[in-house]
């Protein structure tokens, strides 16, 4: 039987070489190329005869070669983008193009410290990529984000400089920072956004839920954004030049009194603030006086004589010199002393490629910025340089080094000593009738010669010189080694150097600093901060279904600072050194202060996935960081999560479902952004000087402790659940994502209100539970695709409520918990709840007796006594509305034209939220002595119902606030982008030219909030005042 | 690059492990990285830049460096703009508070002292600043008493003891004046190190005889002379007076008195000294007040100082008093035929803003301050040149001389009232009243509308140590003895004495007055003497006696301004609309409601009048023991 079966197998083989022979003779040479879908080149493509292992792949040009059957098909594959296959049929040059995959699950993703597959994730993740962005030119990496990954919340910069805080879901923390942690390239970033280049970005990845944030353990409470920057593709050297120009313009400005609407509100100024008593017709123009009040009565009022008109001003406490102007009819309009159009400027220029063993990307940037405000200026020069060099099978070492020089001499700060742009809040002082020049033709410092009347915009400046300057050096260095049995070790120093000046010089020759001789001050900052990740990975795949991806971390940290400032005044015998000549001062005053935290981690990460349809991941993390030395060092987290492909089983079987996937997520994470030292008793330093008896004077210090310590001060802690689900339909048409969660943060780090008699206002310290839950959607659609015309809509939909559930466990004597008064939170509500004195409308003219019981008058306040004893105390405040926007959405349309011309505009709201609006009281600053905002206002003869009187009564209720409703929607951006023909442009050896344009902060819709952008927060310097405008067009080049 | 190295060994081992199975090396891994780490050294926390209390307060400097946080916070009652002083005067029958374009300054004190209300502003009063900085001199204070012991490089037990005697100084000085100011209040006599939020009121006498004690512990440590700007034995003595007083204890308080006055080393100043001692139109009171006079050791009538230098890392921003308590009266004036007759700018022909400062008088002197106070046309302290009356200053605005106005009142002296009777001035209250020039005037260089600039400043001068003294023998019933130690204090300045007939309590409160204007608390002293009258049942002058039981309804304090001013009893109004109110209540201010919602754990008595008040516990009568 065996040789029959020998003979047989000899036969068989015999058979199958005649049969190779034969089809091999009718085979056929077939040539092509293959291109991407913007109609590049596309090397590397696997190309097999289906059902054999014949095959080849692609050249650098795209190009292949093979022989195959006229019966063959081809099949066309490679990562990323979808399979193509094709019938050989009579072709012998078969051109393709390929599609990125849509679905993109086989895609490799960036995960913390490593890659996944985007099938295999089990967290909630928003992926943004600002190839998509373009036509937008986003100047900053908020303007990349903002609007565009639901669950993250992106302030307004409104300065040069731009920028915007940034939020991730709700806020868990009371006190410590809940600004999300960066990650760029694989390393925590804790430089500054704004030293990186948006251009250079390859792709963004936010991180919400504690299964994707986990493995950064400590710091990733508030969510994870990862950087990755862009490295080169293969083929030849590309040069990329990206130009743009534009101009910021005045969005939104509240209005000012001009020279006529100035005079006769300034009139009801006097009326109301003589609520008191007055004569009649006293402030009112002498020259339309009733019939019954003669010229002489009016003027006998305060003894007067002499030229009606300049009583009257007078009376209206105009200064001399706004008398003259007026009768003179010279007027000033302020607005153009502060304001401008700015020019802006950004152009991006890189290189890039990749050879078998070099990939490198190399990108230099140029970006000036002008703001909206005289001298409001950010200057700065990036560069970035990628390398990564494959030296062998089994080692590769690379760097991502990133360069920035920055200018900051112009940028707005809080508390800024010396500024070199205009202060935009003298607007509404500045009276129209004051003088711009002295007679020399100088600025005139007090332009009406009254203190409070404000100074001239550009005085101040003129006399300021300033030299800001950081530079910033943040690299990654690495090298990977390929181990066996699918291991893999990587090792990453990432150093981060700063170097920071500011020196500044306010001149003597100004009217107010010349008294002191001059000032200047030099402050020198350099930071040194360094981390070592050595990362362990493992990944296998057992009998084709077991799927092992498994991570493990070493890493330290080390944070050091080094700060010096010096002071002086009195230069002698001048000041014309500036801050060169600091010694020739009589008045030092020196100051250091050096910073050092160190932290640590490990951390360790399993995936497993099995079939593609089941995958889950496991993590924990354990931290140190030095703030935290005292007593609990470190804390550990752990998450664990998992995933489901639904739509792969068998017995579900819908047509219109293309992909399904169910996430569930737990896991934990920590908070340490708390200052290095805050769990340390600080003494207060401060000079004081003692007087011997020969009347020499010594100087002494006085040290006291600032603030408490608390050495069993440790990590907060956020624990939270997350289900989301992902699913594509109608042929991947509408394809989204939903996310529910719940977050519970114990351990808060607070600023836990002490009495005041303590000595202490307040103390570090653990406490408490704050809750936050929350809803996420995110909708992609293909609403109409056909060649000359694609129709896409991308949705998000957020929202995120907290509540207090815990304090610091002190009980009532109801036993409930009490409540912080202080800091106005309470047990059950959300942080953001607003807790007041409530307004009612305004007091109207037959209502003074009951108005008067509160010791205020018609045209003041009302305010709700809800238990009637005729006081304001805490019984009388009330809950109303919160502060942060109950709803968030943001909607983005993007359109195609005749496959060249791109459209896109994006909206964004935030509803449902309330703010102070105090302005309604009308009663800022010294109304006798200024100019104002053009604002409603109460009247015995004109009445209403929401504006007080001008300069109103507070009453018995000391600083109450008005709220209103903040709720808006704005027409964030609109970009048009225009890609030349490739017919055309290759005539010229240009691979790709777009020209594009666009109008940021369109406008936006806030139906009861007046007045302001209803983003700005006035806390903050770079985010707040008027609002800008951008307009923007710009090329790209590709070469 | 340290961290390297000792991670290295490990990073071998997880190398190693790379050939084990891949199960246990999850599973040991994780193990691992819960159970070991880098070494504990690593994550120490090291501050570099600033002192902490336990390398600091180990050392007897570093204690001495915390008091000198009670010395110059001292200052802070006098310096900047609204000072806390202000209040202290508001509250009292010598001033009202004279910003009339607006609500919120303590004019209606019905309304606006609340416990719930902002008492901590420039444009409301500062009543709080009280409240937070005087518990901030106590905290400074005890972490000397509670650290005594660390230290062991003292020079020798005497320094020990002097630290410790100036720490309960302090410490007694703030809660001498707290108690008169808010009456039972939390005591405190430790270092607090961690969170504590269990504080009941202590009855204010059981307070105010513990620092008696420690006082008298005391006086025998400090030495007699030291430093300017440190505190030295007469302070000590001098402040015990005040506590003996507010004790009711007049002999204790009469027996101190004599050993500052008698046996210590100051005397009053009756010669011409200092800066000006050569100019023959100014006087001793005028020397008394120069700000290059007060510290010099040839002034042996300052007990106890602040200092306050120009161009001097640690000055303040200036004593502002000119800002404060000179009236408005760079504008509303008018000249008798209708022009704008006074400009506040620098540099003009008549320069009267540098000569007199930039006033918005929101310390407006009541008319018992400017006239009925002064009965000696001799005495120095409102002697021309050294006072001030509006009708001093002169129509300075140089608009008056152009061609179209020519008003020939230029340079010519203000006028109330023009011929016809209409007054001139848009503004009694602020633009219009009488001031101490001699004390008020401080040269203010580094402003173009001088405020009022640095300057050393008395808080304790002999002169008041007298004054004291007179009243300790009034209340003993000394009446001679009491004028002898009033007339002291007015013969100095020129004044005739008064006879021992004159001598009550009234008589001593305007001697204090002519006095320490702008220098003594003056609500704080007349509640001390509201409560004693209510301690001792004693007739006041004006026939009543009081009582303990209805302190907040009917008390000295409130009857003395009632008495003798004339702004909360006859309904007055700013222009703005808000009347002038005080209650007899007003003789303790309120808790702030803010340190009563954090002391979640106890409870603080609320002053009677308050609201808050209708919850109150009794006070503890014993000094509080803490573990």
């Amino acid at each position: 039987m065996m040789h029959k079966f020998y003979n047989y197998h000899w036969l068989i083989v015999l058979l199958f070489c005649v049969n190779v022979t034969q089809t091999y003779a009718q085979n056929v040479q077939i040539t092509g190329t293959v291109l991407d879908e913007t109609d590049l080149p596309l090397p590397g493509v696997t190309i097999l005869l289906k059902g054999t292992t014949t095959g080849t792949t692609t050249d650098l040009d795209g190009k292949f070669s093979l022989s195959a059957s006229r019966e063959g098909v081809l099949i066309f594959s490679f990562i990323g983008y979808d399979p193509v296959e094709m019938e050989i049929g009579n072709q012998a040059i078969i051109d393709i193009q390929m599609n990125p995959n849509t679905s993109n699950l086989e895609e490799v993703v960036v995960i913390g410290y490593g890659y996944a597959k985007k099938r295999d994730i089990t967290g909630a993740v928003s992926s943004v990529n600002p190839g998509k962005l373009e036509n937008e030119n986003p100047n900053s990496v908020q303007d990349i984000l903002r609007g565009n990954a639901a669950g993250l919340n992106v302030g307004l910069g409104v300065t040069a400089k731009g920028g915007g805080n940034l939020q991730v879901r709700g806020r868990t923390s009371l006190t410590a920072d809940s600004s999300p942690l960066l990650v760029l390239d694989g390393a925590i970033y804790y430089g500054e956004l704004a030293d990186i280049n948006p251009n250079d970005i390859e792709n963004l990845e936010v991180l919400k839920d504690a299964s994707a944030s986990a493995v950064f353990g400590a710091k990733a409470a508030n969510g994870v954004i990862l950087i990755t920057t862009k490295k080169g593709k293969v083929g030849k050297p590309v040069i990329k030049f990206n130009a743009n120009t534009g101009l910021a313009t005045m969005a939104k400005f509240p209005e000012v009194y001009g020279p006529d609407g100035f005079i006769s509100w300034r009139e009801d100024v006097f009326k109301s603030i003589n609520a008191g008593g007055y004569e009649p017709y006293q402030f009112s123009d002498p020259r339309a006086l009733p019939s019954d009040i003669s010229l002489e009565e009016w003027l006998a009022y305060d003894g007067s004589s002499g030229d009606p008109e300049t009583v009257w001003l007078q009376r209206l406490n105009l200064q001399p010199v706004e008398i003259e102007n007026y009768k003179a009819g010279k007027s000033v309009d302020w607005y153009d002393k502060i304001f401008q159009t700015g020019f802006r400027q950004d152009y991006t220029v890189s290189l890039s490629g990749r050879t078998d063993n070099i990939n490198y990307y190399w990108s230099l940037g140029y970006l000036n910025n002008e703001g909206i405000r005289i001298g409001d200026k950010y200057e700065t020069i990036r560069s970035r340089f990628n390398l990564e060099g494959t030296i062998n099978k089994w080692l590769s070492v690379g760097l991502n080094t990133q360069f920035s020089a920055s200018d900051d001499s112009g940028v707005p700060i809080k508390d800024d000593p010396a500024p070199l742009y205009t202060n935009w809040n003298l607007l509404r002082g500045l009276s129209p009738w004051g003088s711009e020049f002295n007679e020399d033709g100088t600025y005139k410092w007090r332009p009406n010669d009254e203190t409070s009347g404000g100074n001239h915009p550009l005085y101040n400046l003129s006399h300021t010189n300033r030299y800001e300057k950081t530079i910033s050096l943040n690299s990654t260095i690495y090298a990977n080694i390929k181990l066996p049995f699918g291991f893999n070790f990587r090792t990453n120093f990432s150093p981060r150097f700063v170097f920071s000046d500011r020196f500044y010089h306010k001149s003597s020759d100004h009217a107010e600093w010349g008294t002191q001789g001059g000032i200047a001050n030099r402050r020198n900052q350099k930071e040194y901060y360094w981390q070592i990740d050595n990362i362990l990975t493992w990944q296998k795949t057992f009998v084709e279904k077991h799927d092992f991806n498994a991570t493990f971390l070493i890493n330290a940290e080390k944070f050091q600072n080094w700060e010096d400032n010096m002071n002086n005044n009195g230069f002698e015998p001048h000041d014309k050194l500036g801050y060169h000549g600091l010694g020739a001062g009589i008045n030092p005053v020196i100051s250091s202060n050096d910073e050092y935290s160190t932290g640590d981690a490990l951390m360790g990460r399993l995936i497993y996935s099995y079939d593609g349809k089941y995958s889950t991941t496991l993590s924990v993390r354990r931290d140190g960081y030095s703030a935290f030395g005292q007593s609990n060092p470190r804390a550990l987290f752990y998450s664990a999560a998992a995933g489901w492909v639904f739509s792969d089983e068998n017995f579900i079987n819908i047509d219109w479902l293309d992909f399904g996937k169910m996430r569930l997520s737990w896991g934990s994470n920590g908070n340490r952004d708390i200052g290095r030292y805050v769990a340390l008793s600080k003494l207060k330093p401060e000079k004081y000087f003692y007087q011997r008896p020969s009347g020499d004077l010594y100087l002494v210090n006085q040290l006291y402790v600032e603030n408490m310590q608390n050495s069993n001060l440790r990590w907060e802690r956020t624990e939270s659940l997350n289900l989301g689900i992902d699913f594509s339909i109608l042929k991947t048409k509408l394809t989204g994502t939903l996310e529910m969660y719940m977050m519970s943060t114990t351990d808060l780090l607070v600023k836990r209100s002490l009495p005041p008699f303590l000595g202490f206002e307040y103390v570090y310290d653990n406490l408490g539970q704050v809750d936050n839950k929350g809803f996420e959607l995110t909708l992609n659609s293909t609403n109409f695709e056909r060649n000359n015309f694609i129709w896409r809509t991308t949705a998000n939909f957020q929202m995120n409520r907290n509540e207090i559930v815990s304090l610091y466990g002190d009980l009532g004597e109801n036993g409930r918990e009490v409540d912080d008064l202080t800091n106005k939170w309470f047990i059950g509500h959300p942080i953001d709840q607003i807790w007041n004195y409530k307004t009612q409308g305004i007091w109207q003219s037959n209502e003074a007796d009951e108005a008067g019981v509160y010791g205020v008058k018609p045209g003041d306040f009302k305010i709700q006594d809800v238990d009637g004893d005729g006081k304001f105390t805490n019984a009388d405040r009330q809950f109303q509305g919160y502060t942060e926007p109950r709803f968030r959405w943001s909607l983005r349309n993007e359109f195609t034209l005749f496959s060249n011309f791109d459209v896109s505009f994006m909206l964004y709201s935030y509803l449902g939220h309330s703010d102070k609006f105090n302005q309604m009281k009308n009663r800022d600053g010294f109304l006798d002595r200024s100019s104002s905002y053009v604002t409603p206002y109460w009247t015995e003869e004109n009445p209403n119902n929401e504006w007080a009187r001008l300069n109103s009564s507070e009453g018995g209720a000391g600083g109450f606030d008005v709220y209103r409703k903040k709720s808006f929607v704005r027409l964030e951006n609109i970009s048009v982008g225009y890609n030349f023909p490739k017919q055309l442009t290759e005539k010229a050896k240009i691979t790709n030219l777009r020209i594009y344009g666009n109008i940021r902060n369109v406008g936006y819709f806030a139906p009861k909030w007046e007045f302001w952008d209803p983003e700005i927060d006035f806390t903050d310097p770079a985010n707040s005042g008027p609002v800008p405008r951008y307009f923007t067009i710009g090329i790209d080049v590709t070469l | 690059m340290e961290l390297m190295s000792h991670c290295k060994s490990k990073t071998i081992i997880m190398k190693i492990r790379t050939i084990l199975n891949p199960i246990q090396i999850l599973l040991a891994g994780v193990i691992f990285a819960i159970t070991t780490g880098c070494n504990e050294d690593w994550l120490e926390p090291k501050p570099l830049s600033f002192y902490t209390p336990s390398n600091t307060y180990n050392e007897a400097a570093g204690l001495w460096a915390s008091l000198v946080a009670c010395e110059r916070n001292m200052r802070h009652e006098y310096t900047g703009d609204g000072s806390p002083i202000l209040t202290e005067h508001i509250f009292s029958e010598v001033a009202v508070e004279g910003t009339t374009d607006k609500s919120g300054p303590a004019q209606d004190m019905n309304l606006l002292i609340t416990p719930d209300a902002d008492l901590n502003s420039t444009n409301t009063n500062r009543i709080g600043w009280y409240w937070e900085e005087g518990y901030n001199g106590i905290k400074y204070a005890n972490t000397v008493v509670s650290r005594i012991d660390e230290p062991q490089d003292y020079e020798s037990e005497e320094e020990k003891n002097h630290l410790l005697a100036t720490a309960y100084f302090h410490r007694s000085l703030r809660y001498y004046r707290l108690t008169q100011q808010f009456g039972d209040i939390p005591l405190i006599l430790e270092e607090i190190i961690e969170p504590k939020l269990d504080f009941y009121s202590t009855e204010r006498t059981v307070i105010l005889k513990k620092m008696k004690a420690d006082l008298e512990w005391g006086e025998e440590w400090i030495p007699e002379v030291l430093d300017r700007g440190r505190v030295p034995k007469g302070a000590l003595q001098h402040l015990l007076i005040k506590i003996n007083l507010a004790l009711g204890e007049f002999q204790d308080a009469l027996d101190v008195a004599n050993r500052l006055i008698d046996g210590g080393p100051y005397a009053l100043m009756t010669e011409r000294f200092g800066v000006d001692a050569n100019d023959p139109t100014k006087n001793v009171v005028w020397d008394m007040h120069r700000p290059d006079n007060k510290a010099t050791f040839t002034n042996t009538e300052a007990i106890l100082l602040v200092l306050d230098r120009i161009d001097t890392e640690g000055n303040s921003s200036g004593i502002i008093s000119m800002r404060n308590a000179v009236p408005f009266w760079g504008s509303n004036i008018n000249t008798p035929i209708g022009n704008k007759g006074t400009s506040d700018q620098p540099n003009i022909a008549i320069d009267q803003v540098t000569a007199f400062g930039r006033g918005i008088g929101r310390l407006r002197a009541t008319w018992y301050h400017q006239s009925m106070i002064w009965d000696d046309e001799n005495d120095l302290r409102h002697a021309p040149g050294n006072w001030m009356d509006m009708t001093d200053l002169v129509y300075n605005n140089p608009d008056l001389l152009k061609d179209d106005i020519q008003d020939p009142y230029y340079g010519k002296n203000l006028e109330f009232r023009n011929d016809e009777g209409a007054i001139l001035v848009v503004d009694t209250i602020r633009s219009w009243f009488s001031w101490p020039h001699y004390k008020l005037y401080i040269p203010d260089p580094q402003r173009n509308q001088p405020r009022g600039g640095h300057t050393d400043w008395y808080i304790f001068r002999l002169a008041e140590s007298y004054l004291l003294r007179a009243e300790a023998k009034f209340w003993l019933g000394d009446l001679a003895g009491a004028a002898a130690d009033v007339n002291a204090v007015r013969t100095r300045a020129g004044a005739a004495p008064y006879s021992p007939a004159d001598m009550n309590i009234g008589t001593i409160l305007d001697e204090r007055a002519r006095e320490l204007y702008y220098e003594e608390p003056r609500k704080t002293e007349l509640t001390r003497i509201a409560r004693i009258f209510a301690m001792t049942g004693k007739t006041a002058y004006n026939g009543k006696s009081y009582n303990e039981m209805d302190f907040s309804k009917e008390n000295f304090y409130y009857d003395r301004i009632m008495e003798v001013t004339d702004y909360y009893n006859k309904g007055v109004f700013t222009r703005h609309g808000d009347t002038y109110t005080l209650s007899p209540y007003h003789v303790l201010w309120p808790i702030p409601q803010s340190s009563i919602n954090a002391n979640t754990q106890g409870h603080l008595n609320q002053n009677e009048g308050y609201s808050g008040f209708e919850n109150n516990v009794p006070p503890l009568t014993s000094i509080p023991e803490y573990e």
